[in-house]
This record gives C-alpha cells, structure tokens and sequence, in this order.
C-alpha cells in the first residue's frame, strides 16, 4: 500500500499564491468590463487579493523561501468582453484560488490548515456572489 | 520446557484473575469491540451535525412561499454533504449503527400531530455560521483528505450564510 504524504507547507504557500498572482491580474480584465457596484465589488475583491498576495509572500518567505514570481500575462480561459464574461472570470479566479488554499488545508501544520481552511470560504463566499450560486464542494472535484 | 509452560497458561490465567490483554500487546479479541479511532468519533459528529441541518432546513422550508425554492437548493446541498461524509464513514459489519446509519431521510422531522417549530431565516444563518465555524475547528485533527472534505463543506456552509443573509434581507 502507497501512503501519500501530506504537501509540503512551502509548496501549498506557493501554490496558494500563484493562484493569488492570477487572481490580481484577472480582476484586472474582469474590472475592466464592469461598471457601478459591480466594478467597486471587483476592486473590492482585487485589493483582497493583492493583500493575500503579500501576507503568503511573507509566510513563505519566514519559512526560508523565495515566493514564486507571478507570471507576466496569463491566459484568458474564454474570451471575456462583456459584464457577464467578466463576472463569469471573477467566479473562474476564485474556484482557482478556493483550490489552492485546499491544498493548504492538507499540511500537517494544524495553524496553516486553519488559515487555508477560512481562506478558503472568503474565497467561496466571492465566487458565489460572482456566480449568482452556492456550490457543494467549493475546492474540491470529482467524488 | 516450553509445553509444560503453555499447557499451564490457562490455569495461571484463571487462578490469577489475568485478562488475556495484560499479557499479550495488540487488540484483545476477548474485550469486545474495539474504541472507535479519534477520526471516527469526529466524522460521526460532523455527520450528527449535519443531519441536524438539514432537519432545521425542512422545518423551514415549511409553510414558507417566498424563499422557498432558495431553501430548498441549500438544502440538496447539505443533503450532498451527509451522502459523501458518510461515504468515508466504514461500519463494520454488526457495529452500533451511530450517526452515519441514517441517511437524509433520518434527519430529525418535526413530530406527527404536532405544529412544525417556526425556524427563521437568522436561525439558519445562524446553524450555517456555526457549523462552518465548527468544522474548522475539528479539521484539525483529523487525516488529510477528510480535512480538505471537512474545509470545502465548511466554505459552502459559509456561502449558505451569505446567501440567507441577502434572502433575509429581501424578506424571505
């Protein structure tokens, strides 16, 4: 029998913020398309993740790790040129970035597996406001 | 030598009033059942707690027109949620059935003759808020894969409160 072992925590912390990286640079095109509420909830959201950005680049680096640099360009999962494109985006980053912080939640630090874990439902609770519906499993696919 | 001696073993046992476990390491096959592991007895709360949603859910959903189809898509939710924890529950054969033995349908119901217990939608906010609060803290504890189940449950459960906070606030 293989007995997986849980994730390193550096490396749930640099996925996590990877998808944080990605998330900045998506509400920057989603935000770019919506007006009014809509596009102060995506400056809203895009300031979160710029802050969640930097307190991961800072629980990485007091580990002894260099955080990983965040792409110049990303590319778009459909092509978004409208209010509901944008909004479908904004849901698109946070599934992304509601998965990343899963992985944290499987570490064997009992601290980081709480921070991912309500990392994880700020991120859920955005994606459901984007995408105008709750799921079951936020994070998580398949049975 | 070493006949002798294990022919005698029952007679020293019985004279000396010995339970088989104080000389032996490992299960004792004479002392019944086996305790559950700590993960065990977290999963069948976390189940337990689930089942009393849902019960809360359909006491709600009762009698109330508006917010009703909204009610009843979180409640398919939390039904999803008991049929996947108790999945990862494993009875065995002649065990106590426990609270994974009853499926959505043995959630608790408001009892025959008896007019169902109003349920706001602040209680329910309240019970998802909770719950979520709840799970993460027994995530904790538990074996990886059950951690990340018990964290992707507690997001959606965190959603719910949002979506009861926003159906409150219409009048639902």
């Amino acid at each position: 029998m293989t007995v997986l072992r849980p994730p390193g925590a550096v490396a749930a912390l640099q996925a996590a913020l990877a998808a944080e990286d990605a998330a900045c640079w998506g509400y920057g095109v989603a935000g770019a398309h919506l007006a009014g509420s809509l596009r102060d909830a995506a400056v809203r959201d895009w300031t979160g993740h710029n802050e969640a950005r930097d307190a991961l680049a800072g629980m990485i680096a007091a580990r002894g790790a260099a955080p990983v640099a965040a792409s110049a360009f990303y590319r778009l999962p459909f092509p978004v040129h409208d209010t509901g494109s944008a909004m479908a985006l904004a849901a698109y980053l946070e599934d992304g970035v509601t998965r990343a912080y899963l992985g944290i939640v499987a570490v064997a630090d009992r601290r980081l597996r709480r921070f991912g874990a309500l990392a994880m439902q700020g991120a859920a609770q955005r994606a459901a406001f984007w995408r105008g519906s709750t799921e079951a499993f936020p994070g998580l696919t398949g049975p | 030598m070493l006949l002798g001696t294990a022919a005698a073993l029952p007679l020293l046992l019985g004279t000396a009033g010995c339970r088989s476990q104080d000389l032996f390491a490992g299960p004792d096959p004479l002392a019944g059942p086996p305790r559950p592991a700590p993960g065990v007895t977290t999963l069948r709360a976390v189940i337990a707690a689930e089942r009393d949603l849902i019960g809360l859910y359909r006491s709600a959903a009762g009698g109330r027109p508006a917010g009703a189809r909204e009610l009843a898509a979180l409640l398919s939710q939390h039904e999803q949620h008991l049929t996947r924890l108790r999945a990862r529950l494993i009875v065995p054969p002649g065990s106590a059935p426990g609270a994974g033995a009853a499926g959505a349908a043995g959630a608790k119901r408001n009892s025959p003759g008896r007019a169902p217990a109003a349920v706001s939608i602040a209680r329910l906010r309240a019970a998802e808020q909770g719950s979520a609060a709840s799970l993460v803290q027994r995530l904790a504890t538990v074996e990886p894969s059950l951690a990340q189940l018990f964290a992707s449950i507690a997001a959606c459960h965190a959603t719910h409160a949002s979506a009861l906070s926003a159906l409150g606030n219409r009048g639902g």
